[in-house]
């Protein structure tokens, strides 16, 4: 009998590091040269089948990057089992913003979330700003998974997420399981989207 | 820049404002919404209402990404602040609604122009809308396609105002949200006429999605009379042309049928799970393959000459009890982009006119403008008005009657122009 996970995935990073382009790779295998931006969010669902014929079925949250969306991140992520964080490689300030992320979802997220950290925009490596070693030296210290990623070409694209699945089952909760994780109404507070997040970290998930 | 601000500020210190500057055929007209000002050039000719009522708009659409308490602290804060800051990535809500605004009668007359619809499948859509108890803090549900409100179904303690339907269907429609490759958006939107001070969430889902779908529609139509052997082959040979999946991609943006349910609160996941078991639903009854014919086939609009009123060219009724308008499709000699953007123009003189909008001395009963190309009456009486494009060649008594004639085929045909008993809960 082959195993069935859901999970919630939510991807964080800074405007135009190419969040929604990833997910349009990885959900439909295309991409556009030109997108408009990601308006609150959007949610897309991508099953993978991992070697052992264990499916895992993600549920995708893909944020808008712009500052004036940054107070309801945490609506998204509160529930998520998996977060990625994306950087473009050709950016430098976009890795201080993705590190500002993960200790975000460090402090406030679920404790047993599994953060990727992603260095997209790989075919524009001529322009590089970002090393590889500094990236991934970060992602060791922290505890993450890191690659790099080209949403145009596709490189690295399914290994980033298929990788996240192989972690995701053995550190989730086990009630993030099947139908369980697919229940509504675990979400139970509503957002007052007036006020700013405050910090708390123990409200985190009660499935 | 510096020029519009300073002549703002002229007057602002006599305690005037500055309404608009005519130079020739050019107008500069100002809207200030503190601590905005909006300026427009144009050249159309247009009434000044017009184009004040363009900018107002485009401060309600403004305020649906800002909400007017933020734009209110921001600017007290920083009075220089460079708003494009706070407006990056919503460029394209604003280009689609000026685009949306050159045309659109319903904006220009405050009402809403409903989707033509079979009335007992409009109520059977209607019925399958209304939200569950679990659903709380549901604030709107709405269905669109063609840009065209289908149904709207609404707490009973409050309605929802014309202004904000158009602020929410042009966001629906904007590239932004039509061509996301989400199955979903859930975004904040501030309906500014309900309350510009806070946001409320908008989830939108599109139940036709591009590919399969459509290509069946597309297919049916002109194969119905085929036999069902023959239809799978052509379906094979239609998939490997090019020019069919060019066409298709026309379909998809005609024929979206967009879900939008508003909510108070922050359960995207109680809504999404609401959301699929109602898209469920209307697949299941043949509701949403119905309603996706109609729109497909053109049922969902008509032509003023099947009306068979002699001179009738094209006309516009809005109901005042519905607050809702009913035109036919622009068809020859108004089928191109200029054409319509005269008839237009000449239908926003007339409604400027009859409601003294410009600073007229009084509202009038009936207007009626002869120009070369055609004759334009405005009529207003209690329970409706009614613009009307005749042929410029009609006598008087024509016209008279063939605008009687209009209203008459409007009241028989009521039940699927305009949305009527939508469902409240």
């Amino acid at each position: 009998m082959s195993k069935q996970f859901q999970f919630k995935l939510v991807l964080l990073g800074e405007s135009a590091v190419g969040k929604s382009s990833l997910v349009l790779r990885f959900v439909k295998d295309q991409f556009d040269d030109y997108r408009e931006s990601t308006i609150g969010a959007a949610f897309l669902t991508q099953t993978v089948t991992l070697e052992d014929q264990t499916t895992v079925k993600f549920e995708i949250w893909d944020t808008a990057g712009q500052e004036r969306y940054k107070s309801l991140a945490p609506m998204y992520y509160r529930n998520a089992n998996c977060a990625v964080v994306v950087y473009d490689i050709t950016q430098t300030a976009s890795l201080e913003k993705a590190k500002t992320w993960i200790r975000e979802l460090q402090r406030q997220a679920d404790p047993s979330i599994v953060i990727a950290l992603c260095g997209n925009k790989l075919d524009l490596s001529a322009r590089r700003q970002v090393t590889e070693e500094e990236a991934s030296k970060y992602a060791d210290e922290e505890g993450l998974l890191w690659s790099e990623t080209s949403a145009k070409t596709g490189e690295g694209v399914n290994a980033i997420f298929n990788a996240i699945a192989k972690k995701l089952p053995l550190t989730a909760p086990p009630s993030a399981r099947g139908a369980r994780a697919a229940a509504p109404g675990t979400t139970r507070q509503n957002v007052d989207l007036n006020r700013q997040p405050t910090a708390r970290g123990g409200e985190a998930c009660n499935c | 820049m510096g020029i519009v601000q300073a002549l703002l500020s002229v007057f602002l210190d006599d305690g005037d404002k500055l309404r608009c500057i005519n130079a020739g055929r050019l107008r500069i007209t100002f809207l200030l919404r503190s601590p905005l000002y909006y300026v427009c050039a144009s050249s159309w000719g247009e009434p000044e209402s017009v184009t004040r009522s363009h900018l107002e708009y485009l401060h309600l659409q403004i305020l649906s990404i800002v909400t007017a308490s933020q734009l209110r602290r921001i600017f007290e804060r920083r009075t220089n602040f460079d708003l494009r800051r706070l407006l990056d990535g919503s460029e394209p809500f604003l280009f689609s609604l000026l685009g949306r605004m050159e045309l659109d009668l319903a904006m220009a007359t405050s009402s809403l122009n409903c989707l033509q619809l079979d009335q007992s499948l409009r109520v059977r859509i209607a019925e399958a809308l209304v939200p569950t108890s679990k659903m709380k803090d549901t604030l709107y549900i709405i269905l669109v396609a063609r840009g065209q409100v289908i149904t709207l179904v609404r707490p009973k303690k409050h309605s929802i105002h014309p202004a904000d339907i158009h602020i929410l269907v042009n966001t629906v429609y904007s590239p932004s949200i039509v061509n996301s490759p989400a199955s979903a958006s859930w975004i904040p939107v501030c309906l500014p006429k309900f309350n510009p001070a806070g946001f409320v969430n908008a989830y939108i889902t599109f139940l036709h999605r591009p590919d399969a779908d459509q290509k069946y529609y597309q297919r049916t139509t002109p194969e119905n009379n085929e036999s069902a052997d023959t239809t799978g082959a052509s379906h094979v040979a239609e998939n490997s042309q090019g020019a069919t999946s060019r066409h298709t991609t026309r379909l998809v943006e005609d024929s979206g049928i967009g879900l939008v349910c508003i909510s108070g609160g922050g359960e995207f996941e109680t809504v999404r799970a609401w959301c699929d078991i109602v898209t469920q639903k209307l697949n299941d009854d043949g509701s949403l393959d119905a309603l996706a014919r109609a729109v497909d086939s053109g049922k969902t609009s008509y032509f003023a000459s099947q009306l068979g009123i002699p001179g009738l060219r094209h006309f516009v009724y809005k109901s005042r009890s519905h607050v809702q308008i009913t035109l036919p499709a622009f068809e020859e000699p108004y089928d191109t982009l200029d054409a319509k953007r005269r008839i237009v123009t000449l239908y926003q003189t007339v409604h400027d006119a009859i409601h003294a909008k410009s600073g007229q001395t009084g509202n009038l009963k009936l207007q009626c403008i002869r120009t070369e190309k055609e004759i334009v009456m405005g009529w207003i009486t209690q329970p409706f008005e009614l613009y009307v494009v005749l042929s410029p060649r009609l006598p008087k008594a024509a016209v008279i009657n063939a605008a009687n004639a209009v209203t008459r085929w409007v009241k028989k045909e009521e039940g699927q122009l305009f949305l009527r008993d939508a469902p409240v809960f």
